[in-house]
């Protein structure tokens, strides 16, 4: 009856009410939004304007200005911290940077293959009493401590340079199986097997000939770990097959002793096209 | 219908603080590598600076740690350089190119390595995917004093094609050492010689 007409009602009001409310928070949101983002395009606009006259100038004066009284002591602190920043990164370029410490240097070694820097590892050396290894971030399947036991006291140039052949042939050999895994994975068959110094790998993968594809495995030592190519390579067709696939065999066994693996699988693809 | 139009405002809002983000960052960019302080306007720079935290009546920590980690960084840079033999002279560098993951770098350096100089240029080209940033170096042209060697300039050029300044670094170091102990070796004979022939 008439309670439950009044309950209704009162149900209604409140109803209409809850959501009169939250369509003014929603405007209200939708407004501060708003403002917000005419805020942001005017600082945006401003920075813009102030690159656009920083470029004019720059491409004005080819070179630099000196800079001479603009700027306050911090400021040009801050400058001088920056720049010489740059020139310790320089340093990460060359293969051996390292910082200064309280008991003595960490060195950091990097690591690249051509035009590309890989990773870098960091020997954290004390100095007194006498030169010792604190700690590192060398893999445990690079010979450290028999490079160590043999140069790190008499000649610590020379400890790091053999130390960073060892890790530049390791970087390498590593690079080029991750490249083939990664750019060449349709002409390879299974997986790509490898020991952890990537000294050591084998695989399957498949040679078009005449129409049909053949597949091939293929074994490749590298018995000197100071060096990316191997020592020996292991080339053979896994099926009995035309004679002539035993020369594609050679020649790719050749290939692979002097040539990087992605850029020899590389030029596979590319006499393909050719025959094509 | 609002609810979309929130949405294309946070959106917005989101895109505009990155474009902003870039352009400070651009902007310090530039400031920094157009702008030069010789080392006189660098130690003016430190006296002012010091006088400036005397005056303050309680020390602030973060400004004085700037003249700190300019001495540590000097002293990082002075044994790196006596520790390889490599020593930069000049190192000018223009930021070509700034995108949120993706920073390309121009670079102009001459230095020598013992007694040997060298003059480099190249770009580097950073790229941040995940937690990785990668870094390449592009359009790499080297001069080397010892050119007129034709071992020298066929290194030079082989490295170039290949972009492969860590090996360039890295032989330098045994080439500079070698053509160092060579030129000492004859600089001797040379005066044994003149010492021999005047008797």
């Amino acid at each position: 009856g008439v309670f439950s007409h009044l309950e209704m009602l009162e149900a209604q009001a409140h109803e209409a009410d809850r959501k009169q409310e939250e369509k003014k928070q929603q405007e209200e949101k939708l407004t501060s939004l708003k403002e917000r983002v005419e805020e942001l395009r005017i600082q945006r606009d401003r920075l813009q304007a102030k690159v656009d006259l920083q470029k004019k100038r720059q491409s004005g004066k080819e070179g630099v200005v000196s800079g001479a009284a603009e700027l306050s002591a911090g400021a040009v602190l801050e400058w001088k911290i920056r720049s010489v920043k740059g020139m310790l990164q320089l340093f990460y370029l060359t293969g051996i940077s390292g910082k200064l410490t309280k008991q003595g240097v960490c060195f950091s070694i990097s690591t690249a293959y051509e035009s590309t820097y890989l990773d870098s590892y960091h020997l954290d050396l004390l100095t007194k009493p006498a030169v010792r290894i604190h700690r590192h971030s060398v893999p445990v399947f690079i010979p450290l401590e028999q490079i160590a036991k043999r140069y790190l006291q008499t000649d610590i140039r020379r400890f790091l340079s053999i130390l960073s052949d060892h890790l530049n042939a390791y970087a390498g050999r590593k690079y080029q199986a991750d490249q083939l895994q990664e750019r060449f994975s349709d002409q390879l068959e299974g997986s790509l097997q490898r020991n952890s110094l990537c000294n050591l790998l084998a695989f399957n993968y498949k040679v078009p000939s005449g129409g049909k594809t053949f597949p091939f495995s293929a074994r490749l030592i590298y018995r000197d770990i100071c060096c990316s190519l191997p020592t020996e390579v292991m080339v053979s067709c896994t099926v009995k097959a035309p004679a002539h696939l035993e020369e594609t065999a050679a020649a790719h066994s050749e290939l692979f002793r002097h040539m990087a693996l992605h850029k020899a699988f590389c030029t596979f693809s590319s006499t393909e096209e050719k025959v094509d | 219908m609002d609810i979309s139009m929130c949405h294309v405002y946070e959106d917005e809002i989101k895109s505009l603080e990155e474009e902003i983000k870039l352009l400070a960052e651009q902007y310090e960019d530039i400031q920094q590598e157009s702008t030069f302080y010789s080392e006189e306007e660098i130690l003016m720079a430190i006296k002012a600076f010091q006088s400036e935290l005397q005056g303050e009546s309680k020390g602030n920590e973060s400004r004085s740690d700037l003249k700190a980690q300019l001495e540590s960084l000097e002293a990082d840079l002075s044994f790196l350089m006596k520790f390889t033999c490599v020593q930069f002279t000049s190192h000018s560098k223009r930021t070509v190119e700034r995108y949120r993951n993706r920073t390309v770098q121009k670079h102009r350096i001459s230095g020598k390595c013992h007694s040997l100089s060298f003059q480099l240029e190249f770009q580097l080209l950073e790229m941040q995917d995940e937690e990785k940033v990668s870094t390449v170096i592009t359009d790499l042209s080297i001069v080397m004093e010892s050119g007129e060697d034709a071992n020298v300039s066929k290194f030079v050029s082989r490295t170039e094609e290949h972009g492969d300044l860590l090996t360039f670094f890295r032989s330098l170091s045994s080439y500079a050492e070698w053509y160092e102990h060579r030129r000492r070796t004859f600089l001797h004979f040379k005066v044994v010689s003149i010492k021999l022939l005047s008797i």
